[in-house]
């Protein structure tokens, strides 16, 4: 698929396949068209040329359906903040279709596995850069979509925080499919199973992180 | 419906949960209120075509302050890209931010409705005209609520989106003036854009299917436009 803006080529016909379970990082520097990319499968924008499938549903012919099967988290890690965050998640559940009791126990779950007990009644503005993160991804979790999309998930955060997210990152691959971006040669070396490098809005290349024992040689290789 | 449900409460606390609703409010009947202290002890009349006509004018100032939010804010905030990438249709969206506004203005009317009780109190007000009246600025209200949703929907900027709803209705509020200047025939169709034409009528007892028309079809339209902005980001 490709995305244009105008005459600025965003993406220049972009051919990916991202297997199920897998974490899937997307590596560029700023400007790459990871963003875009990102956006692109969030449903966020519409590919200019091409054709966009999310776990068997056309992204834009059946963008709903699409959509439900996604967990978002924009690189801002946005957040209600005159909502509590229990009541945040909660809105983020029914607007994902989820009803009754349904949305409680999955509140309580996400709360729990993002390790948010000690804020879940704080207003969402008050929360610290880390817990913000980790709200957004609860979110991105609460109806317990098939794929993830993180743009950017580390970023802001201090040492720990990075370490938290990691973390999570990968006790989620298995049961979900993740795709993350990041600029951060050494973050997608921990965190995804394979790398895709975006430069100038064109994919240069995929690998196994199993098979790139030095992910830095083989980026320089490529820029 | 569910959806609209859903987005319609998180807006509801929003604008209920935000000062700029009680500060607008609160400045509407205060205004009103003097203003109708006024009249009624300069003119000792039983009617409120006057305060109808007080209603339209801070309609249209006010309403873009309530209105210049709606998209714009969560543009800036980027709460925009999580409402569009979830599984729902943009259209509840837009109603959901206009169904609350629009609750919004319709309790600072109701408000409004206790001078109508004082004259009743002290004197013979016709209610005919007073309902006539209701209906006019309510239907007011549904069209410059929709033309700031719309303007709000094209900007991240707040006073930039308060400005071009402001600049909106007072064009078309004027309308009727610029068709002396325009040849046949967009003299008649400028005449019948202006929205004091369609206003004065009802406001003073006349209710013309082709007035609740103007309001309702020109509410709709902006309410569309607003959707397909969002349709395409």
């Amino acid at each position: 698929m490709s995305k244009r803006y105008g005459s600025t080529v965003a993406l220049a016909s972009l051919d990916l396949e991202i297997n199920r379970g897998e974490v899937f990082g997307l590596l560029g520097p700023n400007g790459s068209g990871k963003t875009t990319f990102i956006r692109l499968l969030a449903g966020y924008l519409l590919p200019t040329a091409g054709r966009l499938e999310i776990c068997g549903c056309d992204a834009v012919e059946q963008s709903l359906q699409a959509r439900r099967r996604i967990g978002y988290v924009p690189e801002a890690a946005p957040v209600y903040g005159y909502m509590r965050v229990r009541e945040f998640l909660a809105f983020m559940a029914r607007l994902r279709g989820m009803t009754g009791r349904a949305v409680a126990d999955a509140v309580d779950r996400v709360i729990a596995a993002l390790a948010l007990q000690a804020v879940a009644d704080r207003p969402t503005r008050t929360l610290s850069r880390g817990f913000r993160q980790r709200t957004a991804i609860a979110q991105a979790l609460v109806h317990d979509p098939e794929l993830l999309i993180l743009d950017e998930p580390a970023n802001g955060l201090d040492p720990r925080q990075i370490i938290e997210v990691r973390d999570l990152i990968r006790g989620l691959a298995g049961r979900h499919t993740v795709l993350m971006s990041s600029h951060v040669l050494g973050e997608v070396a921990k965190t995804a199973d394979r790398v895709g490098v975006l430069l100038d809005g064109q994919l240069k290349g995929v690998r196994a992180m199993a098979d790139t024992p030095d992910l830095e040689a083989w980026f320089l290789s490529l820029a | 419906m569910r959806t609209l449900g859903v987005l319609l409460r998180k807006e509801l606390l929003a604008t209920f949960g935000s000062p700029i609703g009680y500060t607008v409010a609160a400045v509407f009947l205060l205004v009103l209120g003097y203003t109708f202290s006024l009249t009624l002890f300069a003119t000792k009349v039983a009617n409120l075509v006057y305060i109808f006509h007080q209603m339209y004018v801070l309609t249209i100032l006010l309403v873009p302050a309530l209105t210049m939010r709606a998209f714009a804010e969560e543009r800036r905030n980027d709460t925009l890209e999580l409402l569009l990438t979830a599984p729902v249709g943009e259209v509840w969206i837009v109603l959901a931010k206009f169904l609350a506004v629009f609750a919004l203005v319709l309790g600072m009317y109701l408000g409004a409705l206790v001078y109508a009780f004082i004259l009743e109190a002290h004197g013979v007000p016709d209610w005919g005209p007073i309902a006539s009246g209701y209906l006019a600025i309510v239907c007011h209200a549904a069209l410059i609520v929709s033309i700031g949703l719309l303007m709000s929907s094209l900007t991240e900027n707040q006073v930039v989106a308060a400005a071009l709803t402001l600049g909106a209705a007072l064009m078309l509020w004027f309308a009727d003036s610029v068709s002396y200047l325009l040849p046949p025939p967009f003299d008649v169709l400028a005449l019948n854009l202006s929205l004091i034409g369609h206003f004065r009528p009802m406001v003073t007892g006349s209710v013309f299917v082709s007035d609740i028309c103007y309001f309702v079809s020109l509410a709709l339209l902006a309410l569309f436009l607003a959707t397909r902005r969002l349709v395409e980001r």
